[in-house]
């Protein structure tokens, strides 16, 4: 299953704890989405 | 940082950060990196799992940074530039709203740096996108053919780990390139060895896995362990003895309530000694054969409501050793031998299968046996341990003989073949020795033993 099709389901929260469907990310614009090793 | 937030904006683009913390280190960061962009936490590391970061991966990502990391980070990252560095990272990702992905990059070691120039091309309306499953090469695939033939009649150097090397090397790497989210996979035995690495693979592709195991403890634990390497949460446990007709009921009646669209039959057993269950069969008739049967019939409706249904029998190539035997299946005259019995019950299991595929012709549903070569799992070496001491350096991993299982439930157009056998993601043949072939009354001398043997008791 390609990489996109996975990640678009998956919620996960903000930095406010608002929740986030990662689909809604790249609806409107092209996004660079970043993973970082580390906080936390 | 901010000036490659701006380069991003002016492309039309926006940086999203997901970080393994907790919301308040998500919120330090962003003040501390003057970020005002999206910013996302994923302490259970479901995102990175979907995007590959994951396996020995995540324990790069996972210890967890001590508490006065956090004022480090404060304090020093600007001027050291390693620990709050936020290009030092696990992978970036350029997706389109066209669902293209047109950039992929996983740090392999601590500090590295993707550049950035290619990030920003990737934002731009012209950018190719990647193909994220290319086509096996045809040259490639002639090689594995070509020394398939050659390795392919010793049967050492085809069922060990050399042979998996080279067949592999024929393998269509599209096959497996699935979305397997709209169906539900049932597997036995499936908290260890090549059941186990079935499961794992198809929840890795997407799927509902359901657990077919005896114990509850270990079939928890695997379930659990499967969700936290995949990220996928659709992964169940429902207890099974398959050598147990009553079981086989009960787990039936649960798991029927749901649709079924891969059924595998990959619990086995190897006993040392003659073992009768509470139905009065021998065990690995029980397990390997009367259990499956009734499995498969009392899951027949939901595979035949399935589009694409498949029935899968995890065989052995133990059986090209044995005839097809109907003389004394149950052991009651013979003395025992557990290696028999097994190899007994497996060529049975391929005879079987033929007999499912044959019988449901003509529905939706294909039925197919395949072996998975020698395979280092805990059921060889507990069964076999003398072959597991010989062989252990050229067994194959569970998961690479798990590889066929996972192909016949996954691949696209599996309706072209029923009532085969494959080893390897290759038909193959059912003898290889010429006393081996059955009659066709001992084909239905079979189908009527596991009707008997599994019909429910007159009370």
């Amino acid at each position: 299953m390609r990489t996109v099709k996975k990640l678009s389901g998956i919620e996960l929260s903000d930095w406010q704890g608002e929740r986030v469907r990662l689909e809604a990310l790249w609806k409107e614009r092209p996004v660079v989405l970043v993973f970082i090793r580390h906080f936390g | 940082m901010r000036d490659q937030v701006d380069e991003i904006r002016a492309r039309g683009g926006e940086l999203v950060i997901v970080g393994n913390g907790s919301p308040n280190f998500a919120a330090a960061f962003r003040e501390d990196f003057g970020l005002d962009g999206p910013l996302l936490v994923d302490p259970e590391l479901r995102a990175y799992r979907a995007a590959g970061l994951r396996r020995g991966r995540v324990e790069l990502l996972s210890p967890r940074l001590p508490r006065n990391a956090l004022r480090a980070l404060r304090s020093g990252s600007r001027q050291t530039g390693v620990q709050g560095d936020p290009w030092q990272l696990g992978g970036v990702f350029v997706i389109r709203p066209d669902w293209e992905l047109t950039y992929r990059y996983t740090s392999r070691e601590a500090g590295d740096h993707p550049p950035v120039g290619e990030i920003l091309a990737a934002l731009e309306r012209d950018a190719e996108p990647i193909s994220e499953v290319s086509a096996t090469p045809d040259a490639q695939r002639w090689l594995g053919r070509a020394l398939s033939r050659i390795v392919d009649p010793f049967i050492v150097s085809s069922f060990d780990r050399t042979g998996f090397r080279i067949h592999r090397l024929a393998f269509e790497a599209q096959d497996l390139d699935v979305d397997l989210s709209d169906k539900r996979c049932l597997i036995s035995g499936a908290n260890s060895g090549i059941g186990y690495e079935t499961a794992l693979a198809l929840a890795d592709l997407g799927a509902e896995v359901v657990l077919l195991c005896r114990n509850r403890e270990r079939g928890e634990q695997a379930a659990q362990q499967i969700r936290e390497q995949t990220g996928n949460a659709r992964v169940f446990l429902e207890l099974l003895d398959v050598s147990n007709l009553d079981s086989v009921r009960a787990a039936a009646a649960r798991v029927s309530s749901g649709p079924v669209d891969v059924l595998i039959h990959n619990a086995g057993v190897l006993p040392d000694e003659r073992f009768e269950t509470d139905d009065g069969i021998e065990l690995t008739l029980a397990t390997h054969l009367v259990g499956p049967f009734l499995l498969t019939r009392l899951l027949q409706g939901n595979l035949e409501k399935s589009p694409d249904g498949r029935v899968i029998w995890v065989s052995s190539g133990g059986m090209y050793t044995r005839r097809l035997n109907l003389e004394d299946p149950n052991w009651s005259e013979r003395d025992y031998d557990g290696v028999v019995a097994y190899a007994e019950t497996k060529r049975a299991q391929v005879v079987l299968s033929e007999l499912w595929a044959e019988a449901l012709r003509g529905s939706s549903v294909v039925v197919n046996a395949m072996h998975p070569g020698w395979a280092d799992t805990p059921s060889v070496k507990s069964s076999l341990p003398r072959f597991h001491r010989l062989t252990r350096n050229i067994l194959r991993t569970p998961a690479e003989g798990a590889d066929t299982v996972v192909w016949l439930a996954a691949r696209l157009r599996a309706r072209q073949s029923t009532g085969c056998f494959f080893f390897d993601r290759e038909e193959r043949r059912t003898h290889l020795l010429p006393f081996t072939r059955e009659s066709e009354a001992d084909r239905r001398a079979l189908w009527e033993l596991c009707e008997r043997l599994s019909a429910e008791p007159s009370r």
